[in-house]
């Protein structure tokens, strides 16, 4: 029987190839992801190890509450460390944060735009004491002077800088230049991890980020005899527990290791869903494929039972065809994950994201997974054909086998189909609207969506003749017979022809869903900018950091500006309850010029006269917590303290600008460490145009901070849509391996139809049909299968989206239904149509026609 | 009978394999088939006769020969010439009627002049289908109708383009005595009737006694070529060159 089987796979070479690539796509993805993922932690592994390996002892600052961030500590903490006794020598090291307030920009060579962007930070460090310094300088030296800097390896050759070139770096400023005296590597690494990295003076890193004396840690190397865990201990109790974290170099790399653990997963799952989707595709395209031909080889399997081979042995011959397809396939992918992994680094860069990655780690775990999931998925998929054919009576081989290819299961397949496709439903409602955990909810999402599409595959074999009528009339009317022929071909096996489409739905389905979902999220932010921002421009920076304080001061200077009012966000936690508070801060002199606050209780007036402990609240969350005008309540802030506020107004927040409460910039900058402005909104001038002004102000400030971008009201919503469109083109392009498996099946689906009907193409042939018309009768019901998989997916996509939406109306969602990619993917799908025809159609108008006619 | 030659072969000669293997299928076959004839072609299993059928009708090339079919000489033609020619002046019959499964009767038999993208003339469509007897079941789908109703349809699709010659292959091969004596009926009377020059490949005496003439090929070479008899004649005749 396993001969069987193999004599089975090498005289159907191509179908069984094309059933691999769809294993060989869906398995590479899973594996290039792990590949990478794991590669990532690696090269985060070797930096961590790199920058701790000399620490015996490092002290950092306690994030108070979750995304609280942290605060930077005085060189008092330095002076009490350095106290210990056992501490032989302990630095403060301060550094840049990757992104947000405490940031840095490093720029090209030219001094027009940042080194790096998204993904990998611009570090901007100091190195302040030789011994406990991670980096070795393979030329110059470190800086020396306030004027000099030394680059990483990596940055100076991304940049192209050498020794004696300028480089110029900014933080709470504009942009300052520095001369390149060392360049360095990082350990082993040519920098950190991907990062752009700058060595700058201790002295001039805290002047650049304007944090004067603070430090955001602090390294100590012990005497000799003294441990690092008795060091770590002594240090400990010299400082408050509740604001300070005290490890050792060894324990610090873990903790950072295990932080990163976090981060990778969440990419590692991204990735992995559509690994998922992928194979999922995958697998609708195997149980087609057997289907058809296990129905085209009845006759051989009930011979093979005439003559006495069991059930059990046809099921074995079946499966383990399956088998061997599936493992060969699963090898396969895996080395294309070695392309894979490369490639997903290379998108992600394309989309401004670099991920730093070591070499290519391939683990145990990853060839284990890699071939398991595709020898799996493939049997699985093979096992409802395989069990078809157990069916098939011995006596049928002395039969015609057109009269047992209709199955015994029609009659209960449209209920099952009709339940499957409702507990999908009911999950993916259980998701939305149960209130479970957010992995809870995206797993029942998730699942409930897949079980959708199953039970829609099954039920799509009813929808195949009124949609291929709907689709295939236009084609008819233009073509003639091939249009006709052509959808009638295309309904002959409703079944068929339904799941070689509803591989092609899924795949339509989600991208369909992404787009409706992000058309809704632009509309939504464009509603917000509308009904909230009532300034002419807004100001930001390209690279999601703070805006300079003096940015906005040369802002106030330009010609038509009028009012500049800066906006700041913070995070803060109520003591006993769960979840972080979104803060805005606002400038009382300025911030009503600027804002439009939809008022519940007060109005824009009360904004004037804003400030000590008054704030204003969200009616959500003022509902929530029982809080009216008047009561009082107390936050924490990221610094560890305590302030009491009182309720002066609650506004509706469904413009969502102002997040879940409102104070002064004043109270932020004191009690929450916010001293920077996250973006600064003016006003213009009566009778001055906001276009004028804002090229104007714009060209100005540029000059001096490059990344700083001056927008008008239009300007910053095409912005934040551009963002929306960046992701929303990454997912396509994820979504799009799916996409491309699906047309691997309307190519395996014709090639076997085809096939059935090589007498009627050789009958075709002979009454005088030409070449060219043959091939147009196959284009054309690939058109048609992959029209239904794309209005069917369409369809589904847009019931995906608004159900999905429905909860998010109350945040101020506004969905908005994109008609132009719509019909842009019902388009595509014809392209893709004519595409997966090609080989088939070449096939069949190739056809032999003396040797068709002659085929029984 | 009418002097214009519809279809002229001179010394066809086909080979299939090479070396010792070889096989001569035609061995030299001349004919000239009149304007208005039918034409029954008989022979045992491998005498060349569909060989023969195939190559007038353009669908094998001769390894050597020449064959004209209503003027046009077909050795010249490319694939694309040849599907015209075969959609334009030679209409088919097979033995497994051949029907498309997805077309209603009427729809079969219009296949050719939408193939060509041609008018259908609609009152010649309506005789055909009075002559053939399928008025009531036009609408109805080749799987819901007999073998015999299956060939008239098949017989009224190689009708409807007014071929020059209409080629049978076996096409009584698959229908029982009844159906076999009304499908030769409809044959002869497009002879009869309409000027229909008719080839029919046959095993069948009693098809081939249908005919006005019948070629006896036997291997590869024309051994009889003569005017048809009875049933009993043509018998007799197998039996003879055989």
């Amino acid at each position: 029987m396993v001969a069987l089987s193999l004599r089975g796979l090498v005289s159907r070479k191509l179908r069984t190839a094309l059933t691999a690539l769809a294993i060989v796509l869906g398995v590479g993805f899973v594996a290039g992801t792990y590949m990478l993922t794991d590669s990532m932690n690696k090269a985060f592994d070797n930096v961590f190890a790199t920058a701790t390996e000399k620490i015996d002892v490092t002290v950092t600052p306690k994030e108070q509450f979750d995304n609280a961030g942290t605060v930077a500590m005085s060189s008092e903490v330095l002076r009490r460390v350095q106290a210990v006794p056992g501490v032989e020598e302990a630095v403060g090291s301060i550094s840049s944060s990757g992104g947000g307030d405490d940031s840095a920009v490093i720029y090209t060579k030219d001094g027009s735009e940042p080194l790096v962007r998204g993904g990998a930070p611009m570090l901007v460090v100091n190195d302040p004491s030789e011994r406990l310094s991670p980096l070795d300088y393979v030329e110059g030296h470190a800086p020396r002077a306030p004027d000099e800097a030394a680059l990483t390896k990596g940055t100076a050759d991304k940049g192209g800088f050498a020794i004696g070139d300028t480089v110029r770096i900014s933080g709470d400023g504009p942009a300052e230049a520095f001369r390149v005296v060392g360049i360095a590597k990082f350990g082993e690494e040519d920098t950190l991890a991907g990062s752009a990295l700058a060595v700058l003076q201790t002295e001039v890193v805290q002047r650049l980020l304007d944090m004067r004396g603070e430090y955001t840690s602090i390294d100590a190397v012990a005497e000799g005899g003294v441990t690092p865990e008795q060091l770590s201990r002594r240090v400990a109790a010299e400082l408050p527990a509740q604001l300070y974290n005290v490890r050792t170099g060894e324990q610090e790399a873990r903790r950072q290791a295990a932080d990163l653990q976090d981060q990778l997963g969440f990419l590692r799952t991204f990735l992995l869903a559509f690994a998922g989707v992928a194979l999922f595709v995958g697998a609708f395209l195997i149980v087609n494929t057997y289907s058809i031909t296990v129905a085209q080889r009845m006759r051989e399997f009930a011979l093979l039972r005439m003559i006495g081979a069991s059930r059990r042995q046809v099921l074995r011959a079946v499966l383990g065809e399956a088998l061997v397809v599936g493992l060969a396939a699963s090898v396969v992918g895996l080395l294309f994950g070695m392309v894979i992994a490369p490639a997903l680094r290379g998108l992600f860069t394309l989309f401004d994201a670099e991920l730093p990655s070591e070499g290519l780690i391939v683990e145990t775990r990853t060839i284990v997974v890699s071939l398991l999931i595709g020898t799996v998925v493939t049997v699985v998929a093979a096992v409802g054909p395989a069990l078809r054919a157990t069916r098939v009576p011995p006596i049928a081989a002395l039969q015609d086998v057109a009269s047992m290819t209709r199955g015994k299961t029609a009659r209960w397949r449209t209920p099952v189909a009709v339940v499957i496709a409702l507990i999908g439903v009911a999950m993916m409602c259980g998701g939305l609207f149960g209130g479970g955990s957010a992995g809870q909810a995206a797993g029942l999402i998730g699942g409930g969506g897949a079980i959708v599409f199953v039970g829609v595959g099954l039920l799509a074999s009813h929808l195949v003749r009124p949609l291929a009528l709907l689709v295939g009339l236009p084609l008819e009317r233009l073509r003639g017979v091939s249009g006709r022929l052509a959808r009638e071909n295309a309904t002959r096996q409703p079944r068929r022809t339904a799941s070689t489409s509803a591989a092609l739905m899924i795949g339509v389905a989600l991208v369909a869903f992404i787009a409706i979902f992000a058309a809704g999220l632009k509309a939504s932010v464009d509603d917000a900018v509308d009904r909230g921002v009532a300034a002419d421009l807004v100001v930001q920076t390209e690279t999601f950091q703070p805006v300079p304080s003096s940015a906005a001061r040369a802002l106030a200077e330009v010609p038509g500006v009028e009012t500049v009012s800066p906006l700041r966000f913070a995070s803060g936690k109520v003591p006993g309850q769960s979840g972080t508070l979104s803060i805005a801060g606002v400038d009382p002199a300025t911030a009503a010029d600027v804002i439009q606050v939809d008022w519940v209780e007060g109005d824009q007036g009360l904004l004037r006269t804003f400030g000590g402990s008054q704030v204003a609240l969200s009616d959500r969350y003022a509902d929530e917590h029982d809080l009216s005008v008047g009561s009082t309540f107390a936050v924490g802030t990221p610094t560890g303290r305590e302030v009491r506020l009182e309720v002066v107004g609650i506004y509706d927040d469904n413009a969502g600008l102002l997040g879940n409460m409102t104070l002064s910039n004043e109270l932020l900058a004191r009690d929450f460490d916010a001293t920077r402005d996250a973006v600064v909104l003016a006003t213009t001038a009566a009778g001055e145009s906001p276009d004028a002004v804002q090229s104007v102000a714009d060209e100005t400030i540029s000059a001096a901070y490059p990344t700083v971008e001056v927008l008008t009201k239009q300007g910053f919503k095409d912005e934040q849509a551009g963002q929306i469109d960046q992701l929303l083109g990454l997912v396509y392009v994820l979504l799009s391996l799916s996409v491309i498996v699906s047309l691997f099946g309307i190519v395996n689906t014709l090639v076997l139809s085809i096939h059935e009907r090589t007498r009627e193409l050789g009958m075709l042939r002979a009454i005088g049909t030409s070449r060219a018309q043959v091939r147009r009768i196959v284009r054309y019901e690939s058109v048609i299968t992959a029209l239904i998989g794309a209005v069917l997916g369409v369809v589904l996509g847009a019931i995906f989206a608004v159900l999905v939406t429905i909860p998010l109306q109350d945040e101020g969602f506004t969905t908005s239904i994109p008609v132009v990619t719509l019909i842009v993917l019902l388009v595509l799908a014809v392209i893709a149509g004519v595409i997966a025809a090609i080989l088939p159609a070449r096939r069949a108008a190739k056809l032999d026609v003396l040797r068709a006619l002659a085929y029984e | 009978m009418n002097a214009i030659p519809i279809v002229t072969a001179v010394d066809l000669r086909r080979r299939f394999g090479e070396g010792e293997a070889a096989v001569d299928a035609l061995d030299g076959v001349s004919l000239e088939l009149p304007q208005g004839a039918f034409t029954a072609v008989m022979g045992p299993s491998g005498s060349g006769k569909s060989t023969l059928m195939h190559i007038l009708a353009g669908l094998d090339q001769p390894t050597s020969g020449s064959v004209v079919v209503d003027g046009v000489e077909l050795a010249n033609l490319d694939d694309k010439k040849l599907t015209q020619l075969r959609r334009d002046k030679i209409g088919f019959i097979f033995q497994s009627f051949n029907l498309l499964p997805v077309l209603t009767a009427e729809e079969n038999i219009v296949l050719p002049l939408r193939i060509a993208g041609a008018k259908v003339d609609r009152e010649w469509l309506e005789t055909l289908i009075e002559t053939v007897g399928l008025g009531a079941r036009r609408t109805h789908h080749p799987s819901e109708l007999s073998g015999g109703q299956q060939q008239r349809v098949a017989v009224a699709r190689a009708l409807i383009s007014k071929p020059a010659v209409v080629f049978a292959d076996e096409p009584t091969g698959n229908l029982d005595s009844q159906s076999s004596a009304e499908v030769l009926g409809l044959l002869r009377r497009s002879v009869d009737e309409l000027g229909q020059t008719v080839v029919m490949v046959t095993h069948d005496a009693h098809a081939a006694a249908v005919a006005d003439r019948i070629l006896v090929l036997a291997d590869g070479q024309i051994v009889h070529d003569g005017d048809a008899g009875s049933a009993d004649d043509v018998l007799d005749l197998m039996r003879t060159v055989a």
